[in-house]
């Protein structure tokens, strides 16, 4: 009896080696079907909306003006130098922040938005003047289409103080 | 007389045919369990029952000792479960029709609204009655030896049940559940590195649409139900195995004589051969213990009554929220977390990566590893441990108020981005109420242990602090916080226009 126990037990050096080698072969033959599941469930094809996006034509976003996109999640500003396009998007958490608010045609740098979610405040140059958000706001690339409208490519990050003359 | 003998034998004779013919006797193997054999008998045989033991501690049933709160919990899961499968035949999870489903629920389907009333408030009931049994388990003392790893359930049940509630309130698709999953989503992608892709596996994408419903839909009905069925089966378990519910430890028990080898002319039975023995073995004291049928089963089918009972007039005059349909263009402002997540939503409200990840893992871990670092018996099944240990519990909870105040008013005036406008964000993360109060947390406590010498003591301050600061939170998140999560009073008006 003594020795059958000795065998499940493991405790001669060449029987407990065999058992050591079978469980850690146990283990790895999980790791591939784990991973393998894992992957499944990352998507290798979305159908999510588009990054590039066709707004209005030029003369519907006069100097001065400033346009929020609520579908696109996006803000057109059109100033004197030219026209700017930031995410609406709040870094912190992804909120749609609320609108700029400001005088009329006033300097980017006096623009106030707030986040509803969290309270993080902006400027009009996208950047963090409280609140927790950790970066500010992106800016986008703004070109004309040939057919003479706004376009702007979201996947193109400029920089907040960047003109597009159109 | 003669007569009168002979209707009550006959009126005997009815009842135990009732409950001792041939089919119930099949179905039960025994009558009506009316004699301490058969009331033994029952618990054996009995699958439903097997989990409990034959005989009972009266100390497990003094109510002023567990107020009933795991056992509430339990139903509590019960009662979602019930009502949970017959929503599901309502339900289509689509982002085009959750939201058509729900209306069809409060006005065209019979007893709809109430079931989703009952759900929607068991749910509620049920963080906080799991909240409030770990309170109790850890000021009891109960999770030390040999109750540490279930302990350690029990926090992996307290966070399935958040998960629960939170992937719950996203399936009707109104504002409420769509700015919950972006948020959500949002603060998973904080941790460095795999943070990306926790949010990609949450959503199935990165946008919040179809693909982010179906997932949290079957964590909701099928992952995290199943998870914690498991969790708290092995909970449950792990209570008869430790001994049954903790009490304050009885004289020393007299050492059980056991054969010094065994014997080839005897037969053993398996327990015989078994080495060591059980937390079972010392913890029976058959004088002080009474038949669980009927002293537990029923008081549990009371408890049973009761919830269903206050749940019902509950869900009759108070109709669960339904906010707008989701519209992914605007948040509601302000955008409110239920009440249970409103202490986490006013942390991340300072820092993300400090609120939604630091304070909450540092808090699981801290909790789960209490027992491994607390492992003195003092006190267990106490009530605080002692005299002591209720003045510091007390202590801690008044000492720590006036500090989360007077840290969240800083925060408010002399927050880092006021003092330093385009200050690195690590300074953020770093000096927020949130970490700050981690790093007092972590003081103090270690302070009273090396004062007290007594680690029950240090974790007493711990627990009680971390305490204090969740409900202080949480009634801020619920009451002085309004549009722009700015700071206000609860009587000022805070509608926008």
């Amino acid at each position: 009896m003594g020795d059958v126990t000795a065998s499940l037990d493991g405790s001669a050096p060449r029987r407990r080696f065999l058992l050591g080698l079978g469980w850690v072969s146990f283990l790895i033959s999980l790791v591939g079907p784990v991973l393998a599941n894992v992957r499944f469930l990352f998507p290798n094809v979305v159908y999510e909306g588009e990054e590039v996006f066709k707004l209005d034509s030029l003369e519907k976003y006069p100097v001065g003006s400033i346009t929020f996109f609520a579908e696109k999640k996006v803000v057109l500003f059109r100033e004197k130098d030219g026209f700017r396009a930031c995410t609406a998007v709040c870094p912190h958490l992804r909120c749609v922040i609320g609108p700029f608010i400001g005088a009329p045609g006033a300097s980017p740098d006096i623009l106030r938005s707030r986040c509803p979610c969290h309270g993080s405040i902006f400027d009009g140059r996208g950047q963090v003047l409280g609140g927790p958000s950790p970066r500010g706001l992106d800016f986008f690339l703004v070109t004309k289409s040939p057919d003479g409208r706004v376009v702007v490519d979201t996947r193109k990050v400029v920089g907040p103080s960047e003109h597009f003359r159109l | 007389m003669v007569i009168e003998s002979q209707s009550k034998s006959g009126q005997r004779k009815a009842g135990s045919w009732m409950t001792n013919n041939r089919v119930i006797r099949s179905i039960f193997r025994r009558g009506y369990p009316d004699n301490d054999l058969d009331r033994s008998a029952v618990m054996f045989s009995n699958f439903f029952l097997h989990v409990l033991p034959a005989r009972t501690h009266v100390h497990s049933l003094k109510p002023t000792y567990t107020w009933g709160l795991g056992i509430i919990s339990l139903f509590l899961f019960l009662i979602l479960m019930g009502t949970g499968f017959l929503l599901m035949f309502f339900y289509v999870p689509s982002t085009e029709r959750a939201y058509n489903d729900m209306k069809d629920l409060q006005f065209v389907v019979s007893y709809g609204l109430v079931l989703r009333n009952l759900h929607r408030w068991a749910a509620h009931a049920m963080v906080a009655v799991v909240f409030l049994h770990m309170c109790r388990v850890f000021y009891t003392g109960s999770y030390k030896a040999p109750r540490e790893f279930n302990w350690v359930l029990g926090v992996l049940l307290w966070g399935a049940t958040l998960m629960m509630s939170f992937t719950g309130y996203l399936l009707p698709w109104d504002q409420l559940a769509y700015w919950a999953i972006t948020v959500g989503s949002s603060i998973a992608s904080y941790p460095p590195l795999i943070g990306e892709s926790i949010r990609t596996l949450m959503l199935g994408g990165d946008t919040v649409g179809q693909n982010a419903l179906i997932r949290f839909y079957v964590m909701h009905v099928v992952v995290l139900p199943g998870i914690m069925i498991v969790l708290m089966g092995v909970h449950f378990w792990r209570i008869r195995k430790d001994g049954g519910l903790s009490r304050p430890s009885a004289k020393p028990s007299k050492a059980v004589d056991k054969p010094a080898a065994f014997s080839p002319h005897k037969t053993y039975m398996l327990v015989e051969l078994a080495k060591g023995k059980t937390p079972m073995v010392d913890a029976q004291a058959p004088e002080e213990e009474v038949m669980s049928w009927p002293h537990t089963v029923f008081r549990m089918l009371i408890v049973f009554v009761g919830v269903v009972a206050a749940l019902s007039v509950v869900a009759y005059f108070f109709d669960a929220p339904l906010e707008e349909l989701a519209n992914p263009e605007r948040p509601p402002n302000p955008a409110k977390a239920p009440w249970y997540f409103l202490g986490l939503q006013e942390i991340v409200s300072y820092s993300a990566l400090a609120g939604g990840v630091i304070v909450p893992v540092v808090a699981i871990v801290g909790l789960m590893s209490i027992p491994y670092i607390d492992r003195n018996p003092e006190g267990q099944g106490h009530w605080f441990t002692s005299r002591q240990g209720r003045r510091l519990t007390l202590g801690s909870i008044a000492a720590i108020i006036p500090v989360v105040l007077i840290l969240t008013y800083l925060n408010e005036h002399y927050a880092v981005r006021k003092l330093v406008p385009g200050a690195p964000q690590l300074w953020v993360d770093l000096l927020n109420p949130g970490t700050l109060l981690i790093a007092l947390f972590a003081l103090g406590s270690l302070y009273t242990w090396w004062r007290t010498g007594s680690s029950r003591m240090g974790a007493l301050t711990l627990y009680s602090y971390f305490l204090t600061a969740y409900v202080i939170y949480t009634i801020i998140g619920l009451y002085f916080r309004g549009p722009n999560w700015a700071w206000i009073w609860p009587w000022q008006d805070t509608v926008l226009h």
